[in-house]
């Protein structure tokens, strides 16, 4: 099929303003978004720059906006964007760097805020061996382990848009996997950087990026049972 | 096989924690509140019947008068905590936001002190 690709560019180093650049392209409709730039890549222009390192939908490097949607570049097909005009930006609210490369230095700043590690003193258990957990327990945190940091949550929010202090819902989505994980004896701790003004309370329940979340994590659902802990100081 | 529920040390509700629930409660009365409201003066009273008199039969009971009492005082709180919020979002100065929240602070209660003194005074004859 024929495609017209509009990529936003920005070459710093070229002094030239950031612009868009069009290729009018033959496609498979089976190829990926990745795919696309690719072939751009190969065969008009070697400088596009972008992020790609698995292109299986795992690693989280090439979230970008596709036709005005936050995707991973590697897990979206040109014919599920049912348009022959495809637009690819860089994710908003972070410095663009260069074309569709952003600086992702402050999202994992707030990602490390809300210290996304799991923490236990306690003596280990007598037999030497595992902290046990029932499966019950295990699912109560079972969908905020499927984060892959790709920032198409945060760079979705309107909240984080108007104030890049506001954590966002990547770092809410990764304090949630620890606060309700039953072995981890540090949710107080994460609990009051997520009470603070740039956290939770900023959300304001736009559901974007339960939207555009490429794992389909409950998003909103996880930030809101953290808002519950704040205020409860109950982890069900 | 259930989880356990377990019991941290919550952090110490600050005034965003509490504005939070504020948004929440006042919500849960404001639905009432206003649906009364509007049925009230848009379906059975209907808005071309509301005058003067209107008002002074109504405010005659003083249990119109605290419904309406509350009804302003929530329902402005709602949306100026609301502004507030969003403005948060925009301003992100300490100063700014203490000009700021003290601005919408003094016109809640400039309004609410008009809607006080109306609801208080009650309806009179102009001479």
């Amino acid at each position: 099929m024929q495609i017209k690709l509009k990529v936003f560019r920005y070459l710093p180093h070229t002094g030239k303003k950031p612009h868009y650049d069009t290729y009018e392209m033959e496609v498979d409709p089976n190829d990926r978004v990745l795919d696309v730039l690719e072939q751009v890549r190969a065969d008009s222009d070697p400088s596009l720059g972008y992020r790609r390192s698995c292109a299986h939908g795992v690693c989280g490097s090439d979230a970008m906006r596709i036709n005005g949607r936050n995707m991973l570049a590697c897990k979206v097909l040109v014919k599920d964007l049912n348009s022959t005009q495809i637009t690819v930006e860089p994710i908003l609210g972070l410095k663009v760097l260069r074309d569709l490369i952003v600086d992702m230095e402050p999202f994992f700043d707030h990602f490390r805020s809300v210290m996304p590690y799991f923490v236990n003193d306690d003596p280990i258990p007598e037999d030497g061996k595992e902290r046990l957990q029932s499966p019950a327990q295990r699912d109560r945190f079972d969908d905020t382990t499927k984060c892959i940091l790709c920032a198409a949550c945060t760079t979705s929010c309107p909240s984080f848009w108007a104030n890049g202090k506001y954590v966002g819902p990547a770092a809410i989505v990764n304090a949630h996997r620890f606060i309700f994980d039953s072995r981890d004896t540090a949710a107080a701790e994460r609990l009051e950087v997520l009470n603070e003004d740039s956290g939770v309370w900023r959300c304001r329940t736009a559901f974007n990026c339960t939207e555009a979340c490429p794992r389909d994590i409950e998003i909103t659902k996880a930030i809101a049972e953290v808002k519950q802990v704040i205020y409860s100081g109950k982890i069900e | 096989m259930t989880t356990n529920t377990r019991t941290i040390q919550k952090p110490k509700p600050n005034f965003e924690t509490k504005s939070w629930m504020f948004m929440r409660y006042s919500a849960i009365l404001l639905i009432p509140l206003v649906f009364g409201h509007l049925i009230l003066q848009d379906v059975i009273v209907g808005v071309h019947r509301i005058d003067l008199d209107y008002v002074a039969i109504r405010w005659a009971s003083i249990g119109w008068r605290i419904y309406d009492a509350l009804l302003l005082a929530f329902a402005f709180a709602h949306g100026v905590n609301g502004i507030r919020q969003v403005l948060n979002d925009f301003i992100q100065s300490d100063r700014g936001r203490k000009i700021m929240h003290w601005g919408l602070f003094l016109l809640w209660l400039i309004v609410t002190a008009i809607g006080a003194i109306a609801l208080i005074g009650g309806v009179r004859p102009i001479s």
